[in-house]
């Protein structure tokens, strides 16, 4: 019973939502094409040209390799960390019930709510009164320390989502706590571990400010940015830009045919097995 | 699940043990990440409570003289900056929820089988590094851009006017930078939404306007909520949008907590500043958990 | 200095010398010793930094840093501020390699970024910095500079007369010249419509909201107290005080666009600013960009200014950051840096040099200026640090933060 008011309606929904998803777009449109601008000055905002010159010499600039190689780095070795440390809470929280879990809930998600300026001068001042240098290390713990939050709560979100009936019933079975989470809890967990490494490495990636405040020597990808833009962003930084969304893109259709699969793969289980299934 | 078979062959294993690991599991899971919280965030947070009251100057060093009445000072030298904080960031947190209700809305329930291109194309842009962003934004709001000149062209901007370095820019950049914070709570609420009961009610001769008035918001409620927080709260401490696409007229309380840190080195004015900030983001988060519990808040923060 | 033994520091101890609680962290730094729990424990009984002011006074007359191998020397200097095809001169005839970072981009930013770790007496992993005069002023009087032996830099004997007895550093005993430079007006006289000719021309109402100025105050202000007939080297507090808030009144009426630091360029090459105050190496380059722009150095007088190669506290390699200071001092090293960075150049002999080359650069005032410019250019004020800091902080509340 679709009234034309309704298709109406949902047409001019449509166009809003286009249009939204445009807006997004438009500063990834200017990123993408000024990385192919033939730039003659120091600058790189007025279209001069196209050119393949950036896209053949990315690392052309003077620091930004080594400013890119730093931030792959530091995410990948803060989302190892976030990950492990926030898995093992999120289960804590989730899976058992103890005295003081409420408070742990709390302090979990409030590094999340605090803005980024707050947590960069108060980790800043922190380290110097530790005499820790400033450097790659501080960037670990700064960037672990607001990445675990989003970890414990995406792995707590698919935790709450799981049957914890299959769990009980390994154990009943008497598979011991150890057994059943690595067999049951972990392998169904995959997906949001997946999910949650994703994020992390992600806001690692492209933290700023706490950075600016705690990384003394060390340069990352954002702060070789930053500093840049003072003088005139280089196009490599639009070639890299580029690239890493390349990469999301691929990556994330990947995950997408994954879990396509996985789930064609669950509703044949489902069907065959409906006592599992529950 | 193929491994549930194999995990269930009975194994034998003292009962008592068993039960005695159980209480001290939950606390060795939790330890080392509650340890990191507690040293590099808990730690340091309260610490600018005693930085804040230290005087001194920054070439011949600081000492701790508990001097209170920093916190009159500051919020009296720098209320401008705060109440401009709360404006930009209220503004910027309407205009997403004005943007961002209707584009979740429509992936939630009428994009079918792109709904998932949607999710894509609405993340997708944040992959990219936000001061690249930002910096791009710089380029296409420049004077003479033809953005800028279409709008003067049908006179929405007067002539000598201009849209980089203006408050609408700020805004506009705290908006764009903001909005995913608000569409994917949204999104993950109104998707979790039982559709029977808008179809019930309609049944029931409900107009579609009251279905949507009387249950769809309701129960889209939690997420519109948690979207206003999660993007009002980051909102309010941005110094970048208005460092990249303001002037110093545009300067909200952030700019100013990075410049006495970074710049001027008044540590103690800094430190009350953000400590105010702190204080006054932990009353939000306090009301909201009260109004809707933190699980709702902190689950929609990434859902 | 750091090498000062731990045994020699106990025995003062002991003795009863004075010793204030900075040298005592950096006597502790330099030996080794626990320097974590050692300054947590000192920094939670004071403040967020030292709470002694007491300056060590440095004996510079018998600075010696032998031959010795110098690895890798770590540079950090402003952008774009160096030709780097002269590196691998100095890593060859030195045997040793240079990390060459562009991370100096502010003065009080990169001070701030380094200060507590010198507060407390450690290195902070760099063997050269580049401080504008009164900054390079500044970590002298704080004792966080190492004295040149001059003994390794020969070639200082090219530094241009005029820049050999700077007040902050009488003698050069801590600092050279990196690069020279003047802060006056760059402007696109199409937009303006009008030849400039003082920092009065900023104000013109025709001109608002498309005027910028430096967030810091030593320019700004600088050259507004020449533009009222103030001569700025002698300016007193009050004067420069009531040129900031000349600043202000212009800032309130919403004629000044943005207080800027290097990011200036951006904006002005982009047309959003027509005239600005900006610097002299920064305009040449920008021409590239946008060929209409023209540097002015106001008839009222403009400001001049080095930034300073110093060796800070805790360098590695003092010897190595000396070579490289004597390489750049080589007329031939100075004129490929010259010719790149089209700064006014310190160093003796580089203006013949690069007449056989490129005569017009030869030529060009703002990297060889004549005596009449040169006439036109004034330093910036000198004041006392609290004097300086109440005006950096009038300053800051101008510019908004």
């Amino acid at each position: 019973m679709r009234t034309p008011f309704d298709r109406l309606r949902d047409g001019l929904l449509g166009v809003w939502s286009l249009g939204a998803v445009v807006f997004l777009f438009v500063p990834i449109f200017v990123i993408v094409l000024f990385s192919f601008n033939d730039n003659q000055g120091r600058f790189n905002f007025t279209w001069q040209g196209f050119t393949l010159r950036h896209w053949a010499d990315p690392f052309g600039v003077e620091g930004l390799q080594q400013a890119f190689v730093t931030s792959l780095g530091l995410a990948a070795l803060t989302t190892i960390i976030a990950v492990i440390l926030g898995v093992c809470v999120a289960l804590a929280l989730v899976r058992h019930k103890w005295r003081g879990r409420g408070a742990t809930g709390g302090l979990v998600f409030l590094p999340l709510a605090t803005p980024e300026v707050v947590l960069g001068a108060a980790l800043l001042g922190w380290f110097l009164t530790l005499g820790l240098i400033r450097g790659f290390v501080t960037l670990v713990i700064a960037h672990v320390m607001f990445t675990l939050g989003y970890v414990v709560i995406t792995i707590r979100a698919r935790l709450e989502g799981m049957d914890v009936h299959i769990e009980e019933a390994a154990m009943d079975l008497g598979a011991n706590q150890w057994t059943t989470l690595r067999k049951i809890t972990l392998p169904l967990l995959a997906p949001g571990i997946a999910a949650a490494s994703l994020l992390c490495f992600a806001i690692s990636i492209d933290d700023f400010v706490v950075s600016n405040f705690n990384a003394g020597q060390t340069v990352t990808f954002p702060l070789f940015v930053y500093g840049a833009a003072r003088q005139g962003v280089p196009p490599q930084v639009n070639v890299l830009a580029t690239a890493m969304l390349l990469f999301v893109v691929l990556l994330m259709f990947v995950n997408l045919g994954f879990q396509r699969r996985s789930a064609r793969r669950q509703n044949r289980e489902m069907e065959t097995t409906p006592a599992l299934g529950l | 699940m193929s491994s549930s078979g194999e995990a269930a062959a009975p194994r034998s294993g003292g009962w008592l043990t068993l039960r005695r690991r159980k209480s001290l599991l939950p606390l060795a899971l939790v330890i080392p990440g509650l340890l990191w919280l507690i040293l590099f965030y808990a730690i340091p947070i309260v610490s600018q409570l005693w930085i804040s009251l230290q005087t001194g100057n920054p070439d011949d060093g600081f000492a701790q003289t508990w001097n209170w009445a920093i916190y009159g000072d500051s919020i009296s030298e720098y209320s401008e900056q705060m109440l401009r904080s709360l404006q930009y960031a209220g503004t910027a947190t309407i205009a997403c929820l004005i943007i961002g209700f209707p584009l979740a809305y429509f992936m939630a329930f009428k994009a079918g089988r792109w709904r998932n291109l949607f999710l894509l194309l609405v993340i997708l842009p944040f992959f990219t590094s936000l001061i690249v962003r930002t910096v791009a934004w710089q380029t296409i709001l420049t004077d003479d851009s033809w953005i800028t000149n279409a709008l003067k062209t049908v006179g929405l901007l007067p002539q000598d006017g201009r849209l980089l370095a203006t408050s609408f820019a700020v805004i506009a950049g705290i908006t764009y930078n903001f909005l995913p914070f608000m569409v994917l709570p949204l999104y993950a609420s109104l998707e979790r939404m039982d559709r029977t009961l808008v179809e019930a009610a309609t049944d029931l001769y409900a107009s579609r306007w009251t279905a949507f008035r009387k249950i769809t918001l309701p129960l889209a409620g939690p997420g519109i909520f948690a979207g206003v927080l999660l993007t009002f709260i980051p909102a309010i401490g941005d110094y970048i949008n208005a460092q990249l696409l303001g002037t110093s007229q545009q300067y909200m309380i952030g700019n100013v907590i990075q410049s006495q840190y970074l710049v001027v080195r008044e540590y103690p004015t800094a430190a009350a500043l953000s400590f105010i900030m702190m204080v006054v983001v932990l009353i939000i988060i306090a009301a909201a958990a009260r109004l809707i519990g933190t699980k709702k808040l902190s689950e929609a923060a990434v859902a | 200095m750091p090498d000062e033994s731990l045994d020699h520091f106990f025995d003062r101890l002991v003795s009863g010398e004075p010793i204030s609680r900075r040298s005592v962290l950096r006597r502790m730094a330099a030996s080794g010793i626990a320097v974590g729990s050692a300054s947590a424990f000192l920094a939670a009984c004071g403040g967020v930094e030292g709470s002694s002011s007491n300056k060590e006074e440095v004996d510079t007359s018998n600075v010696n840093h032998p031959k010795a191998p110098i690895g890798t020397l770590v540079f950090s200097n402003w952008p774009l501020y160096i030709d780097e095809k002269v590196i691998p001169g100095w890593e060859k005839a030195n045997d040793a390699k240079m990390r060459y970072l562009e991370d100096y981009n502010d003065n009080e930013e990169f001070y701030a970024k380094v200060r507590q770790e010198l507060e407390q007496g450690q290195g902070i992993g760099r063997d050269l910095v580049a401080p504008t005069d009164w900054m390079a002023g500044r970590w002298i009087d704080q004792g966080y500079a190492i004295p040149i032996d001059k003994k390794n830099v020969p070639n200082a004997k090219n530094l241009l007369p005029s820049l050999q007895n700077p007040p902050f550093d009488k003698n050069r005993d801590f600092t050279l010249p990196w690069q020279s430079g003047i802060t006056g007006i760059g402007y696109d006289p199409t937009k303006t419509g009008r030849k400039l000719n003082s920092i009065n021309d900023l104000f013109d109402p025709a001109f608002k909201g498309r005027v910028s100025m430096f967030s810091e105050w030593r320019d700004s202000a600088g050259l507004v107290m020449l533009g009222q007939g103030v001569d700025s080297s002698k300016a007193t507090k009050a004067q420069c005080s009531a040129a900031i808030e000349k600043i202000n009144e212009e800032n309130e009426k919403g004629q000044i666009r943005r207080f800027t630091g290097n990011d200036y360029t951006k904006d002005l090459a982009a047309g959003n600013l027509w005239a600005c105050v900006a610097w002299s190496g920064d305009l040449v380059q920008l021409k590239a960009d946008n060929p209409n722009l023209e540097f002015l150095v106001p008839d009222d007088g403009g400001m001049s200014w080095s930034d300073n190669m110093l060796i800070p506290q805790g360098a590695k390699t003092p010897y190595g950051a000396e070579t490289f200071m004597n390489y750049v001092y080589d007329p031939v090293a100075a004129g490929v840096i010259a010719e790149y960075v089209n700064y006014f150049c310190p160093v003796d002999g580089v203006q013949e040099l690069v007449a056989k080359k490129n005569p017009e650069l030869a030529k060009n005032q703002l990297i060889f200026p004549d005596q009449a410019t040169l006439d036109k250019l004034y330093s910036y004020p000198s004041l006392s640090a609290a004097d300086e800091r109440e005006l950096t902080a009038q300053m800051q509340k101008v510019t908004g933060a």
